[in-house]
Parts: structure tokens; C-alpha cells; sequence
């Protein structure tokens, strides 16, 4: 019995945290790619939308590489969110990489080699590879928990054919897995022995009896012949880059030194880049260009837009994505001015989606949502409030509220938000302006103040 | 004809080899990038260990396979990183060649003799070891038969069953035998070098 017990112990420790975009769950498009007005956590921007249906359409072809995207608007108009609802509506097996402009600056890699290196992330190489599987019928599952309640588990899994059967030990990876599974005696499963992955076929013939209920679902299969463990080709989808740290791993006892990955020769990828297209031709594998998203582009400087200048003409090349807030811009590491901060000759390759700041009905629409998915329940005059105070704030401001609101709200043993609790969290966190309007009045009090230099330098 | 190829094979492969703890090591590197390890005893010199690596399909470096002798485990493999491991009460598995005979021993089978078969499969070029409880079942082949693309045949096959383990022996056919000791003479001409750290070239 104690493998029924230990799955809900886990489920309660286990909450999805709530991120900025976790509501968004794709474009909100339909068929023919027009955008509803409210679908999937996208709301309003119909034109972006629409614009960004249309490249994900050409990046599902797969057949264009080395097209780049600019999402370009103001800030909180949803441009992360456009970006994460191509990520969502692709799926899981074309490879999305995101970073951030800054992340490249780093002190153990170049910048280019960080940029090369989030290319070759974004491009996906499906191949075959033979794997061990074990697969077999579970006769008996038995996890013991030490009696202190702390340390390891220890559990024993046996498997039968029609021919054999086999105990196996369980790692505690192992364990965990099989209790999310919810494997039981009875059942007819495969593990991939080098990825630990374990998948359920169904439900063995001779488990089958008239009184056991069970859903619709459920299927029953034949117990396995022959060998537990065989070899299997499996088709399984790995990046350029994952090729790459592969093969550029110097042998022997420098691999101790070098580290997991470091700066990888340009002969390597060189070598990978022709085994790879070698491969397409003999129909081994299938190349997929994925995306590449760099939010805060305005933060690579003249070598990184030089770069990618090059980097976009390559046929391995992924479909990039690049979000920015800013309008005419000084370019980093240069003296000239440029729309978005991006040179001209760069931007002239680019598609360029704009977005716009949102109405008041669709503000509404939005903080609906995010009450929703934070579960928070807001009355109608605080919603009215909460939507005046993120017209004349800012969006991400009105949203930040949401949950505070929620918690005096619940401290006060409340069911639902009303528009005093919007008034304490207001009066309690100052927003971007009010902050401003404050640092104005009282700045000769604060320490280093500077009162002629009040201009951002971003570079 | 086949068990030319291979010899030459052998004979073209790159090879290091090592004296060390009363044993022969020779490490052979092939033309298309597979590795051989092979150990035999200096005295008698029987084949000890022989073991496989390939490259993988993206490139990278594979475990090694134990064709002969037992498989050490290796370090790093510990349960909780492989998540899934045989238990110890389970048969191993392994040969162990003699002069005479290709020999397999599967210990950890507390059966009587009477529930075990052993048969060959000509069309499939494998041995299946059956139990009449369901307990073991096992089909493996002949690497050094494949690799020369001899026939296998059921009349050269016998097994034993003593102290918990099944020994299956299967006699080598006379190529096999000339096959070897040709394959001897020209290690005993490799100059092994001493005792002591050296330098692999073909690793």
C-alpha cells in the first residue's frame, strides 16, 4: 500500500509557481490565422498577432532559415507575450531558445561565442540512436521509506516476460518516477535505460477481471516476449550545440579542466555542420530550424549586430526573434543614434511587428485574466478600479497589485477584493511616477544625489 | 574467405600493447573508429578479457562492452545516477573461453538441471537458453563466428549445470582454432612495452 500513499505526499509539495506570462498558452488564432479578440491569455494587439501567426507559419514550414523578427513597442504592451505565444504554439519538439540581451556579456566566453552558441541551440537535429529498453510486465513494486522519515528510498522493482523475470533496484530518480506514473502491478511498461524515461502501454491481459473498475482509457496489451532488455532505435530530437559539446570534449584527463562546455572551435562546428547535412542526405536525420528570441535586443552592441548580420545568412541558421522597448537609440559601442537602437543596415533584414498600448476594455480583459490565473476573486468597482489605476500607471504595475491586494484582502479574512484593499496596497507601493514625483520633492535629503544629471545612461 | 577478412582486419587495425600484472593488454584501434581491448594470460595465454567500444551516432564516446570476461563496474555508475540497476540476486551473464571451447557461465540459477534447454537457432545465428519455470531466458550470439561468418551447428553445443550455475560450452570450429594462434604469433611479435604508465598512441 505504501505505493499508493507516497504520490499525494509529492503532489502537495509540488505548486507551479506563477510566472509573468504562465497565462499566456498561445497566439489566440484561429484556423484561417485571424486572432480573437480574447483566446489562449492573448488579448487585443490583433495586428501583432496576426503578424506573428504568420511567421510562426513560416517557421512551422521550416523551410526559410535566417529570417529575423522585430517586435518593437512600447514597454508592457506584450512583446515578451507574443514571443512565449509562438514558444507555446510550436510545442515541444521544435527547440525555442530565449535569452535576454544582457546575457551575453560574460566574463569566461566572447560575445559572439555566446551568441553562436544560442544559434546552435535553436536548431534541432532529429536523428535515430539505438537505445536500451527495458520492457516487461510489473509483477511486484515495493518502496520502503526509512523509518527516521529522512534518507534515501529503497525500492525493488520485478519485471516479467513470457520467458523470464528480473528484479531490478531502483534509484531514487527511478522511484519517484514510477510513483508519477503511477505504475502497479499488473501493468506493461518500457524504461529507456539512458534517459530513465518510463512510458505505460497498458494494462496486461491476464490482470483483467470482470469486477475491476477502471477508465475508459485503459488498455489492455499482451505480456512482452523474450528478453527484458532489448535494443531499440528511437528517433529523439537533440540541438546543433548539444552535437557540438559532445564532440568537442578533449579526451582523457583534460576533459577535468576544460569543463562542460568553453568556447568551441569553429573547425569543430565546421566538421559537425558537414556530418549534419551529410546525414539529411542519406536520410539519417532531419534538420528542424527552431527560434531564437533575444528580448532587450538594444543591448548587444556593434560587434553582436555585425555578427548576426553574418550569422543570418548561414542555412543552419534558426528564425530570430528580437524584442526591443526603446526608440531612437544610441547603438552600444557606438556614438550614433539609430532607430531602436539598431543599425540601420540590420534593421533593414528585418520584419518588424509593432505593438500597441492597450485600450481600456482590453487593460480590463487582461487583469480578468491575471486575477484568474493567480487566483485571486476581484469585485466589479475594484476591477473598475484596478483597470483606471493600470491606465494611468502602467500595466505591469496593476498587475503587481493583483496579488498583494489578494493577500490584505485574505489578512483581512475577506472572500473577494474590494476597492479598499486596491486603496491599502496603492497607498502602500508607489508606482513608477508617484516614486519619480517623490525622488523630485525629496532628493536633497537622499545621499549622492545629482540633481543635473538626470538623464539614464544605458551603455 | 571470411576469417581472412577479419585477420586481415586485425592485422591492419592499430595496436598498443602492454605487459602488466601477468597479462598480455592489447589495445586495437579500427579503420572505421571502433575500439578493441583484449587481456590474455601470459602463461597460458588464454583469453581473459575482450571488450568493444564504438563511437556513438552524434560522436560521442560509448561505454564498453564486455564480449569476454566480466563486466567491472564501472566507476560513477551508481544507482542513483542510472536510476535503474539489475538486482545482485539476478543470473550474470559471461564468457569465459578455453582452449578448446567458446564457454558461457550464468551463475545465480539455483534450478535443477531438467528445467533448463539449450538450443541454436541457425537462421537467427544465436543460442537460446529457455527455463521451463520462466525464471531465465536468454539469446545471445557468437561474435567471433559472426565476425567470421562461419555456420553455427547444434552438435557442437553442451551445457553443465553445477553450484548454481549453467555453463553452456560450444566447441570451436577448426578455423577458429588456426584463426587464434595465427592471431597469437603476431601479439607475440608486438613489442610490449613494460611495466609501468605508457603512453596509448591509439587512444
Amino acid at each position: 500500500m505504501a505505493t499508493t500513499k507516497v504520490p499525494e505526499v509529492r503532489d502537495i509539495t509540488r505548486i507551479e509557481r506563477i510566472g509573468a506570462h504562465s497565462h499566456i498558452r498561445g497566439l489566440g488564432l484561429d484556423d484561417a490565422l485571424e486572432p480573437r479578440q480574447v483566446s489562449q491569455g492573448m488579448v487585443g494587439q490583433l495586428a501583432s498577432r496576426r503578424a506573428a501567426g504568420v511567421i510562426l507559419e513560416m517557421i512551422k514550414d521550416g523551410h526559410i532559415a535566417g529570417r529575423a523578427v522585430l517586435i518593437a513597442g512600447q514597454p508592457g504592451t506584450g512583446k515578451t507575450a507574443i514571443a512565449m505565444g509562438i514558444a507555446q504554439s510550436l510545442g515541444t519538439d521544435t527547440p525555442f531558445t530565449a535569452l535576454s540581451g544582457s546575457e551575453i556579456f560574460s566574463l569566461e566566453m566572447s560575445k559572439t561565442e555566446a551568441l553562436s552558441q544560442a544559434f546552435r541551440k535553436a536548431i534541432g537535429v532529429r536523428i535515430k540512436e539505438e537505445t536500451e529498453i527495458i520492457e516487461g510486465e510489473v509483477v511486484e513494486i515495493q518502496i520502503d521509506r526509512p523509518a527516521t522519515g529522512t534518507g534515501a528510498k529503497v525500492g525493488k522493482l520485478t519485471l516479467k516476460t513470457t520467458e523470464m523475470e528480473t528484479i531490478y533496484d531502483l534509484g531514487n530518480k527511478m522511484i519517484e518516477s514510477l510513483c508519477k506514473e503511477k505504475v502497479q502491478a499488473g501493468d506493461v511498461i518500457t524504461i529507456d535505460k539512458a534517459t530513465g524515461k518510463i512510458s505505460k502501454l497498458g494494462r496486461s491481459f491476464t490482470r483483467a477481471r470482470d469486477y475491476d473498475a477502471m477508465g475508459a482509457q485503459t488498455q489492455f496489451v499482451q505480456c512482452p516476449e523474450g528478453e527484458l532488455q532489448k535494443r531499440k532505435e528511437v528517433v529523439h530530437t537533440v540541438s546543433l550545440h548539444e552535437i557540438d559539446v559532445i564532440n568537442s570534449r578533449t579526451q582523457g584527463f583534460l576533459a577535468l579542466f576544460s569543463g562542460d562546455t568553453g568556447e568551441i572551435k569553429s573547425e569543430v562546428r565546421e566538421q559537425i555542420n558537414a556530418k549534419v547535412c551529410e546525414w539529411r542526405e542519406e536520410g539519417k536525420a532531419e534538420i528542424i530550424p527552431g527560434v531564437l528570441f533575444i528580448d532587450e535586443v538594444h543591448m548587444l552592441d556593434m560587434e553582436c549586430f555585425s555578427f548576426l548580420n553574418r550569422a543570418l545568412e548561414s542555412d543552419l541558421s534558426p528564425v530570430l526573434i528580437m524584442a526591443t522597448n526603446r526608440g531612437i537609440t544610441r547603438i552600444r559601442g557606438t556614438n550614433y543614434q539609430s532607430p531602436h537602437g539598431i543599425p540601420i543596415d540590420l534593421l533593414d533584414r528585418l520584419l518588424i511587428i509593432a505593438t500597441s498600448p492597450y485600450t481600456e476594455k482590453e487593460t480590463r480583459q487582461i487583469l480578468k485574466i491575471r486575477c484568474e490565473e493567480e487566483d485571486v476573486e476581484l469585485s466589479e468597482e475594484a476591477h473598475t478600479v484596478l483597470t483606471r489605476i493600470g491606465m494611468e500607471t502602467s500595466l505591469r504595475y496593476a498587475i503587481q497589485l493583483i496579488s498583494t491586494a489578494g493577500l490584505v484582502c485574505r489578512k483581512r479574512k475577506g472572500t473577494e477584493v474590494q476597492v479598499e484593499d486596491i486603496k491599502r496596497v496603492y497607498s502602500l507601493f508607489l508606482d513608477e511616477a508617484r516614486s519619480s514625483q517623490y525622488m523630485k520633492e525629496y532628493q536633497d535629503s537622499f545621499l549622492f544625489h545629482e540633481t543635473q544629471t538626470a538623464k539614464m545612461d544605458t551603455s | 574467405m571470411a576469417v581472412q577478412s577479419w585477420l586481415d582486419n586485425v592485422k591492419s587495425s592499430k595496436k598498443t600493447a602492454l605487459i602488466h600484472d601477468g597479462k598480455r593488454k592489447i589495445h586495437y584501434l579500427f579503420s572505421d573508429g571502433k575500439e578493441m581491448a583484449e587481456e590474455y594470460d601470459l602463461k597460458t595465454d588464454e583469453l581473459i578479457v575482450r571488450k568493444w567500444r564504438h563511437k556513438s551516432a552524434l560522436g560521442g564516446q560509448g561505454q564498453w562492452q564486455v564480449e569476454v570476461g566480466e563486466a567491472l563496474a564501472s566507476p560513477g555508475t551508481s544507482l542513483d545516477s542510472q536510476g535503474i540497476k539489475e538486482n545482485c540476486s539476478n543470473p550474470v551473464f559471461s564468457r569465459k573461453d578455453t582452449k578448446t571451447c567458446f564457454q558461457w557461465r550464468i551463475r545465480n540459477l539455483p534450478y535443477p538441471k531438467d528445467v533448463f534447454s539449450v538450443s541454436v537457432e541457425p537462421s537467427e545465428r544465436c543460442i537460446i537458453i529457455k527455463t521451463s519455470n520462466k525464471k531465465f531466458y536468454k539469446k545471445f550470439s557468437i561474435a567471433d563466428l559472426d565476425r567470421s561468418q562461419l555456420p553455427l551447428d547444434s552438435s557442437a553445443l553442451s551445457f553443465t549445470h553445477t553450484n548454481n550455475t549453467l555453463i553452456v560450452s560450444y566447441k570451436k570450429p577448426k578455423q577458429i582454432l588456426t584463426l587464434e594462434q595465427e592471431l597469437l604469433k603476431e601479439l607475440k611479435k608486438l613489442k610490449g612495452t613494460g611495466e609501468g604508465d605508457v603512453d596509448c598512441k591509439t587512444q
